[in-house]
């Protein structure tokens, strides 16, 4: 390979940009986590109601958001939603950083409809029988979720949702193409700037790699901290 | 050493030696290949861009290709590329040759050849009329918006190093976020500044172009290092163009009174490729 | 919308072919789909080395996947776009650059798909083809990779709306699929961002659920035949 220079990508100047993707980066896996799971817990929960509309609701924003890539979506959100909104909210969100802002809102529910899946065939690999008794022993619906059915899923949960965290956190990627200026949007300039694209996506691959293999590892070790127990 | 073990090691340092004299001859390749490739923008009117009811290539840029295609002697395949790819293109050999409205820049110097000078423009900002702004300087902390790695952001950010500058893949998916209010100003070189505010009709009179430039770019045809024939005869097909008088004829063809920038008079000759 | 998509329809589902290359909904499917009949023979050497006795086979196969499992999309595409013409000696298009990612990526995680397949295959199948005199590669040639087939066909189609998806990316180094397409349209427009992105997302939105019903059709059928 001809004159493999990391140092040129590492100049102060260039090494400032990069830990500032960085960090937006995990800036916005870590936002975007904090409001898809409650979002996806309900999402799960509406599937599995009783009632229709809650169920046809649930499967519609599932499936909705599953099956448009989430390039479109961040695209759909950063240049089609805002012209939707009244003019004073749309004035308010661009001088809020408008690209975040918009990253997060994508971010989220794409990750919210899968996280969703992952949390209802938790819900559902725990025995019915579970549910019947706390309804028999006169629990409502939510409150026999949130005490007895759910505590029971959360083990079978965890790994499935740890690896859509994974997937968050590489999407994050993605949202360049709306002008976040998060690691792969600074990857990009730092290219453009110093001629060398080798060194500068080794660095960022290796940053990426860090965080996903911390990931990973969190997996790993929750599953053998806490096995599922055989029922 | 046995006579034959000479020769082998004689012959083996021969070759060598004797190989970075051997240039890989690009133009003799091209005219073998039997078509020149030319790497164009395709998103910047009217240098390159698509002719929406022909869906092919056309501009200013693309002619010059087929100018130099011409002089070989091959027909031209013309390519289009984002404008963070283009000396990455051309430095794998993906494209022989850019007609991509590149900058002649010291920087690049080190890595691609240019041409005479096929364009003489600045960079400027495009602003809304309601935003107040009428100096560069006012920009000052500010949001601008322009395309991802060209010149662009690095010249604004010289010209006012508060600003904030956000960039997107392609210029005209810029000028969509200036346009929905998303920043204050729009930065491109000045030919497609003003082809996107003819492009605005009714809406022209809600933006104005900010006089001053933020730098001044020459743009020149982008050739691969240590190319001497193609870069000679390159060179030729451009000074003959000029000499002719097409070259003229040319840039009021994309850029005359019946194109929408409506320049009266070109205020460059293709002559030079000094910066 | 509907006279967007009446005008544009053409550009929408070709790009500029044959004014130029092939684009749009046309070059997505056809991207999609060479890249998972590609990434599969891929998918079936890393699964079959991820599941080998041989530690040598085992340890770096198990790395790769690890390594690109845990890079985005994105990188692997631009890994190609800058290594690709350097390693092959070959000058590489768009099109290509974007298959050999997602042949790459896609390999990576049907080796797993792949795994978990001949793993659910129960152990005594391996034992009888072995007793009945068949060595490792027949028994596997044979007798566990078909029945691992049928298995995985439901995942499988799973993997291709995925894919179908991540050729959106193309998007981003400059080649016509639909997404850009979209985008030169909205750019010429401007002010029916919307409708634009809109229809963009209905044809995406139409196309995967499609298959994925496909898929779904499949998982069922095959939990009702099996014994």
């Amino acid at each position: 390979m001809p004159n493999f220079d990391l140092a040129a990508v590492l100049t102060d100047e260039f090494r400032g940009w990069l830990l500032d993707g960085f960090l937006l980066s995990i800036e916005l896996t870590a936002i975007t986590w904090l409001i898809a799971l409650p979002l996806a817990t309900f999402i799960a929960l509406c599937r599995l109601s009783s009632v229709r509309v809650a169920r046809g609701l649930g499967f519609a924003l599932v499936e909705g958001f599953r099956n448009i890539p989430l390039l479109v979506q961040l695209l759909f959100w950063y240049f089609a939603v805002p012209e939707l909104l009244p003019e004073a909210l749309r004035s308010w969100l661009y001088e809020h950083d408008a690209e975040i802002v918009c990253a997060v809102a994508g971010l989220t529910f794409y990750t919210a409809a899968f996280m969703a899946e992952d949390i209802r065939s938790g819900i559902r690999a725990v025995p019915v029988t579970q549910l019947e008794a706390a309804r028999a022993l006169g629990f409502s619906f939510l409150a026999s979720m949130r005490r007895i059915v759910l505590p029971q899923a959360v083990r079978i949960i965890v790994p499935p949702l740890i690896s859509q965290t994974l997937n968050l956190w590489k999407n994050t990627s993605i949202a360049t193409v709306i002008g976040t200026a998060e690691l792969m949007y600074q990857a990009q300039r730092v290219e453009t700037a110093s001629f060398r694209g080798v060194e500068t996506f080794t660095v960022v691959t290796l940053a990426y790699l860090a965080v996903s293999l911390l990931i990973t590892a969190l997996s790993v070790w929750f599953q053998r901290r806490f096995p599922v127990r055989a029922s | 050493m046995k006579p034959t073990q000479a020769l082998i090691i004689a012959a083996g340092m021969a070759a060598v030696f004797l190989s970075p004299v051997a240039f890989s001859d690009q133009l003799a390749d091209i005219r073998k290949k039997g078509e020149l490739v030319c790497g164009v923008l395709g998103t910047d009117e009217p240098m390159s861009f698509i002719d929406p009811a022909t869906r092919t290539l056309v501009g200013y840029d693309v002619d010059l290709c087929q100018v130099v295609a011409k002089k070989i002697g091959v027909p031209a395949k013309v390519k289009q590329l984002a404008v963070a790819a283009r000396i990455p293109e051309l430095q794998q050999g993906r494209v022989d040759i850019l007609s991509a409205t590149l900058t002649h820049t010291k920087e690049r110097e080190a890595v691609v050849d240019f041409s005479l000078h096929t364009f003489i423009t600045g960079q400027k900002v495009m602003v809304r009329r309601d935003s107040g702004i009428a100096k560069l300087a006012q920009l000052a902390g500010k949001k601008v918006v322009t395309v991802k790695g060209g010149t662009q952001e690095p010249n604004m950010r010289k010209a006012v190093p508060t600003v904030d500058v956000v960039t997107f893949e392609t210029a005209p998916q810029a000028f969509v976020a200036l346009q929905q209010r998303k920043a204050i100003g729009f930065v491109n070189d000045e030919v497609s500044l003003f082809d996107a505010y003819g492009k605005l009709g009714a809406a022209q009179k809600d933006y104005v172009v900010l006089p001053e430039s933020i730098s001044v770019e020459a743009i020149a045809l982008g050739l691969r290092k240590n190319e001497p024939a193609l870069k000679t005869l390159v060179n030729d097909a451009l000074r003959e163009l000029e000499a002719s008088g097409a070259a003229e004829k040319l840039f009021f063809k994309w850029f005359g009174p019946n194109s929408r920038l409506k320049y009266g008079q070109r205020s460059f000759k293709i002559d030079s490729d000094r910066i | 919308m509907i006279d967007i998509i009446d005008t544009y329809w053409l550009y929408f589902l070709v790009g500029q072919y044959p004014d130029g290359p092939l684009g749009g909904l046309v070059l997505t499917l056809l991207l999609g789909f060479t890249a998972v009949v590609l990434a599969l023979p891929l998918g079936v050497l890393l699964g079959l080395a991820r599941v080998s006795v041989r530690r040598w086979l085992r340890w770096p196969v198990t790395a790769l996947v690890y390594v690109v499992r845990g890079t985005p999309l994105l990188m692997v595409v631009f890994w190609a776009y800058f290594f690709l013409p350097s390693v092959t000696g070959h000058k590489t298009n768009q099109f290509t650059t974007m298959l050999a990612a997602l042949v790459f990526f896609n390999g990576a995680y049907l080796a797993e798909i792949v795994r978990a397949g001949i793993q659910g295959i129960a152990k005594g199948q391996m034992e009888c083809a072995r007793s009945l005199g068949l060595n490792y590669t027949q028994a596997m040639r044979y007798i566990i990779l078909p029945q691992a087939a049928r298995n995985m066909l439901p995942s499988l189609v799973n993997q291709f709306v995925t894919t179908i998806k991540e050729t959106s990316l193309g998007y981003i180094i400059g080649l016509a699929e639909l997404s850009f397409v979209a985008s030169q349209i909205n750019t010429q427009l401007l002010t029916r961002p919307v409708a634009v992105f809109g229809t963009l997302a209905l044809a995406y939105f139409i196309l995967c659920l499609g298959l994925s019903r496909i898929a779904y059709y499949l998982e069922v059928r095959r939990s009702r035949v099996a014994t």
